[in-house]
């Protein structure tokens, strides 16, 4: 006879069984129900579930194609949690004042157990995000993901790049190196010729007229709290927007004829909260390009996290992360360069200060922000450079280009003085 | 029938096909398995901090002719009382063992001026609210005629070194 | 897609396992387990024994803060015998550090007890490095990017190859003792003692200020000299000056090796901190000069001569045998230059000669009074001799030994000597011309009026000898070129202003804005292009000879001719403008 349901009665044995059945009833407050095992099943825990219901039930076979999206949204995702692990580790060790900053460098580097490695690894997932996403934002670009409905979470993702760049900026500052001082130094004074608010600008950034103690502060505070806050909010945005548009974008497949007359015609369309809780649980009936999330979107997911993690770890292990000179305020490096996704920049600002620095940046981002109100097309979604889109294509392109050039020139081929040198 | 479904979990068509599959998932469970166990045997190795930067624990005092016998002498700083009886040396803490604060040297042994803690000339507890004898530490002798006292290590009372 | 995670989830355990296992087995554990177990065989009585086989590896450190900011130090966990006598013959990292008198340790009982207790001083105060590394690469400093490597024992692997071996050798700690033993003749620093000494001999005080010590300005302030850099780039500035700033005036000395090092280590002890002194000892010690005793009684050139010795000038001069190789000759300085002359000179040298590179020295009138009545006392000629001879002793010096105006001490000079080679320029100029040079001198340069000294026959001779073997010309008969003997064009503010145009547009190029004649194409020519401010060379040249280089050029320079684009009041505009310089309106 298998024990009922029913709460158990106030007798002296049960007291017993009480502590008999804590574990197990311990267990089920927490797990309602158990691992899955049909289709069914998975499909509701995927709904339900705290953590997995972020994803969608199903998901267009498209979605996961390596070749569409090349997972770039998802390393970049994944760089960043291990960005904020790492991270948080090294708080544990780090001191934001001048006089102590590069001193615990020195100890994360020599006595900190891991802490040469977990340097690396986030210094070297920092390059990597700022990289991947300015891929990922290609991606989306060449396969015309931001048309039509998806505009605002283009925006958003202009937004999210602003921010990662930020982040990598204040970060760059912390060890309090030669490379850290003057680079920051470079990159405020670029601020600084924004018309009108620039100089205050400049001033409430550094929170003195010169980067110190001060800058190094709020650097800190920024790169620790503020910004991943801001980034973490934009972040959850970013994905809510890409359910609410109906999943990443693919392209248009035409609508399969009718197999005969017979069909029952649907007069209401459920959506798949209808297939999983509704009356209709026979799945199948509706013709349709779409599999499950559980488990193929997680393991897909899973493939692009180890993937990334495994990269990060072979490379942390091989490079180690640069610590030049202690600061000295009074002998600038030369030549003194800005990290190097601003390097591009610094090129630019070496012919002119105001439209190297503030122009030609500016006008870039307020294109990219118009980009999707600019185009309004429809077509063309959902692959790679298609024909329809060649001229969008080209002249992103272009700039992709350009940009890349003035990186590498700023990076090999200037020298002491700023003056062009020969690398090899 | 039972009520709450089965916890089989091979029902997937594809593993009587697979034995491949199957190994692949099992190495890569594992792989990612043991990864997060060290990763979290590495996180406890991390927080465990190998320096502090206070003064040290371990420290020298001089050398024995500086102490003669007879001396029995307070060191604030380090928080350690230097005892020396013909030629054995000791040292005993002077950090109170009811609520940390420094015990003074008295007639009788040592009183603390804090919630009026009484201890005889061994550290032994004679009064007061204190819970345990103070800890004496250990003494030796280093290489070069130093004395070293290293408060990390503590000593059963009544462990001299001879000088 | 499972293979590869298969492997990308392998490969992340593979680090994980290196990374884990890279956290044990430090190179410090190895060297102090050894100890260890070697204590423990050395060891005399159980209870040391039983404590050493208890004891685990532990990282060391000795934290101090009285020199400045925070020093810790963790040498002494590879270093962990340093304080255990009984190490003395064993090797690095597990030897005792030495005991030595040296040092200031004393023997009490047959025992050596250290003056610079490890506990008070920690390592780095004396050795530098970075305490807080922990493996011999960054500890010892061999990093580049570490400003204060292992004094003495460590280079780091971009400094030059060619001295870098000199740069090691413990004698190099003496800069580092000095930080407290800062008095004179110190006996545990003779190096640094030596090193001032040259600092002084070799005139380095001239130019460079070190605070409580010398007041010079031409040169860089050396009072943080150790603190600022490593020792190779004070071994280099001394040896090449031009290596680190190319138009860098410093001369080269010619130092020996053993010099250079006693410089050196006197250089970087120079850390603009002394922490044994007080502020008050500091504010007593900023008085300049070096005190020079004059025995009473002695008349001002003896005593003159005297403070030429003490102060160092034939650092640069010649004077009888002695030969710094880097200014003129001064043994015949009587019957050169005149006693306004001298005087002026020793007070500010640019007085006379506005593009000299010697310092202003910050003498006493009395001592400037003394040198220069010892120099004026110099009035013996040279043996008569032949042109040949005369012109070795006399003008080779500058004008050099082939007559290619790059004699030893021509690249001090500016304007530089004249180079006899270039029959472009030797052929086109009067005979008198050159007959005034040699008699007169050139005014505001250092070509010297040589007519005290030289007859006319001599000079002849010498003209003779320099057209004949440098420029392998002969005299010609010049045509006369139709210049006006005098400005035809008179001066007033608006000729200035109009000649000022001209020059800004045409010749600031080479003569400069300032037209000082450091425009920014005349680094690259050379002679240099013309100072105009030098108001005693222009002064002295009239306006017929503006004229004539301006309109038909400077044959053998860089000057060219600027008939076809000026026109004669254009130049004359121009030279009015020049003229202008000279009263000290622009």
């Amino acid at each position: 006879m298998t024990p009922t349901q029913e709460p158990p009665t106030q007798k002296s044995g049960t007291a017993l069984a009480t502590l008999r059945e804590l574990p197990q009833n311990v267990w089920n407050s927490i797990f309602r129900n158990p691992l899955p095992s049909t289709d069914l099943e998975r499909s509701s825990t995927s709904f339900t579930n705290f953590f997995l219901h972020i994803h969608p039930v199903k998901v267009n076979k498209n979605t996961l194609r390596p070749t569409y999206t090349m997972g770039l949204g998802l390393i970049a995702t994944f760089l960043f949690v291990i960005l904020v692990v790492t991270g948080v580790l090294l708080m544990f060790y780090y001191v934001p004042s001048t006089t102590q900053a590069y001193d615990r460098m020195l100890d994360l580097r020599g006595t900190v157990a891991f802490g040469i490695f977990l340097r690396n690894m986030h210094r070297w997932s920092a390059h990597g995000m700022v990289a991947i996403v300015f891929l990922h934002m290609c991606r989306v670009y060449f396969t015309g993901a931001y048309k039509r409905p998806r505009e605002f979470n283009w925006v958003l993702g202009v937004l999210l790049l602003l921010v990662t760049l930020f982040l990598s900026f204040t970060g760059y500052l912390l060890p309090w190196d030669q490379l850290a001082f003057w680079a920051i130094t470079v990159g405020t004074s670029i601020a600084g010729y924004a018309p009108l608010v620039g100089k205050q600008m400049q001033f409430v950034l550094l929170g003195d007229t010169t980067v110190g103690q001060e800058a190094l502060l709020r650097f800190y505070v920024l790169h620790v709290a503020v910004l991943p806050a801001v980034l973490v909010l934009m972040m959850a945005i970013h994905f809510w927007r890409i359910r609410k548009d109906g999943g990443l974008s693919r392209p248009e497949v035409a609508a399969a004829p009718a197999p005969d007359a017979g069909v029952v015609k649907l007069k209401k369309v459920y959506g798949l909260q209808g297939f999983v809780r509704g009356p209709f649980t026979k799945l199948g009936n509706v013709p349709d390009n779409s599999v499950y999330s559980w488990p193929n979107l997680l393991m897909a997911e899973l493939f692009v996290f180890v993937l990334t993690i495994s990269l990060i770890l072979v490379v942390s292990l091989l490079f180690n992360a640069p610590l030049e000179q202690p600061v000295n305020i009074m002998h600038p490096p030369n030549p003194a360069k800005a990290p190097w996704y601003f390097l591009g920049l610094q090129e630019m600002v070496s012919y002119s200060a105001f439209w190297g620095g503030i122009g030609i940046p500016g006008l870039m981002v307020a294109m990219l922000f118009a980009v999707p109100y600019i185009d309004r097309t429809t077509h063309g979604v959902g692959k790679w450079f298609a024909k329809e889109r060649l001229l969008a294509n080209t002249i992103f392109l272009t700039l992709v280009i350009l940009n890349v050039i003035f990186i590498a020139i700023g990076t090999f081929f200037r020298g002491p003085n700023w003056t062009l040198v020969s690398p090899f | 029938m039972k009520v709450a479904p089965q916890r089989d979990r091979q029902v997937t068509s594809e593993d009587s096909q697979m034995p491949r599959r199957r190994v692949l998932a099992w190495l890569s469970g594992f792989g990612l398995f043991a990864s997060g166990l060290l990763a979290v045997l590495s996180d406890w190795l991390f927080f465990k901090p190998r320096v502090t930067y206070g003064p040290s624990a371990r420290f020298a005092i001089g050398k024995p002719d500086d102490f003669p016998p007879g001396t029995r002498i307070a060191r604030d700083v380090e928080r350690v009382c230097i005892v020396r009886e013909g030629n054995k040396m000791a040292a005993i803490s002077t950090t109170c063992t009811h609520l940390g604060c420094i015990v003074a040297i008295s007639d009788t042994g040592f009183a603390c001026p804090c919630h009026g803690s009484h201890y005889d000339q061994d550290g032994n507890v004679t009064g007061g609210p204190a819970p345990k004898p103070l800890p004496w530490f250990q003494v030796t002798l280093a290489p070069n005629g130093d004395v070293v006292i290293d408060k990390n290590a503590s000593v059963d009372p009544g462990t001299y070194l001879t000088v | 897609m499972r293979l590869p995670l298969a492997i990308a989830s392998l490969v992340v355990l593979i680090v994980h396992g290196v990374v884990f296992r890279n956290q044990f087995f430090h190179e410090w554990e190895r060297h102090q387990t050894a100890y260890i177990e070697q204590a423990r065989s050395m060891s005399k009585n159980d209870h040391e024994r039983a404590e050493l086989e208890a004891r685990a590896p532990r990282i060391e450190q000795i934290i101090v803060t009285s020199f400045g900011d925070t020093h810790v130090d963790r040498c002494t966990t590879c270093h962990l015998a340093a304080d255990d006598p009984r190490f003395g013959g064993h090797a690095e990292p597990l030897k005792s550090h030495p005991y030595s008198a040296a040092m200031g340790d004393v023997q009490r009982n047959g025992q050596w007890e250290r003056r610079h207790k490890f506990s008070d001083f920690g390592c780095t105060v004396c050795h530098d490095g970075q305490g807080r590394g922990l493996d011999t690469f960054y500890s010892h400093g061999q990093d580049e990017f570490w400003p204060d490597p292992l004094t003495g024992y460590v280079t780091q692997p971009n400094w030059r190859k060619d001295f870098s071996p000199k740069l090691k050798g413990k004698e190099y700690m003496e800069a580092n003792c000095a930080q407290c033993h800062t008095e004179e003749a110190f006996a545990g620093t003779p190096h640094v003692e030596r090193g001032r000494k040259l600092f002084y001999a070799m005139n380095c005080y001239g130019c460079h200020k070190i605070d409580g010590m010398s007041e010079g300005t031409l040169g860089p302030d050396l009072t943080e000299a150790g603190k600022k850099f490593k020792v190779d780039y004070l071994w280099e500035s001394i040896v090449e000056p031009r290596a680190n700033l190319a138009t860098s005036f410093m001369p080269d000395f010619h130092l020996q090796p053993a010099d250079v090092e006693s410089l050196v280590i006197f250089l970087k002890s120079r850390r603009g901190v002394n922490f044994a002194e007080t502020s008050l000892d500091r504010y007593k010690a900023h008085v300049a000069n070096v005190a020079v005793v004059i025995p009473p009684g002695t008349a001002g050139e003896k005593a003159g001569e005297q403070l030429l010795g003490d102060r160092a000038c034939t650092a640069c001069h010649k004077l009888g045998d002695k030969d710094g190789g880097i200014a003129p000759d001064l043994s015949y300085e009587g019957l050169i230059r005149d006693e306004q002359w001298v005087g002026d000179h020793f007070v500010n040298p640019r007085s006379r000669v506005p593009d000299s590179i010697m310092p202003a020295f910050r003498f006493p009138a009395e001592d400037f009074q003394r040198l220069t009545a010892y120099l004026e006392s110099l009035k013996t000629p040279p043996p008569p001799v032949d042109a040949h001879a005369t012109f070795v002793n006399l003008c080779a010096r500058c004008h050099g030994e082939k007559g290619d105006g790059a004699g030893k001490v021509a690249w001090y000079i500016d304007p530089s000597p004249r180079d006899f080679t270039k029959p472009g320029f030797m052929a086109s100029k009067p005979r008198a011309r050159f007959v005034a040079s040699i008699q007169e001198g050139v005014g505001g340069t250092s070509m010297p009026p040589w007519k005290r000294i030289l007859k006319d026959e001599q000079i002849d001779g010498v003209l003779d000898y320099v057209m004949q073997t440098f420029a392998k010309e002969q005299f010609k008969e010049l045509k006369t070129r139709n210049i006006p003997e005098k400005n035809p064009v008179a001066s007033n503010p608006e000729s200035i202003a109009r000649g000022e145009q001209v020059f800004e547009l045409r010749c600031n190029g080479c003569h400069g804005r300032k037209a000082d004649g450091k425009g920014p194409n005349s680094l690259d020519i050379f002679p240099h292009p013309r100072n105009f401010r030098n108001h005693w060379f222009v002064e002295s040249v009239p306006d017929r000879r503006l004229f004539e280089s301006i309109e038909y050029g400077v044959q053998g320079t860089a000057m060219p001719s600027w008939m076809d684009m000026l026109n004669t009041n254009e130049v004359g505009d121009v030279i009015n403008f020049i003229r202008s310089l000279q009263s000290g309106r622009k």
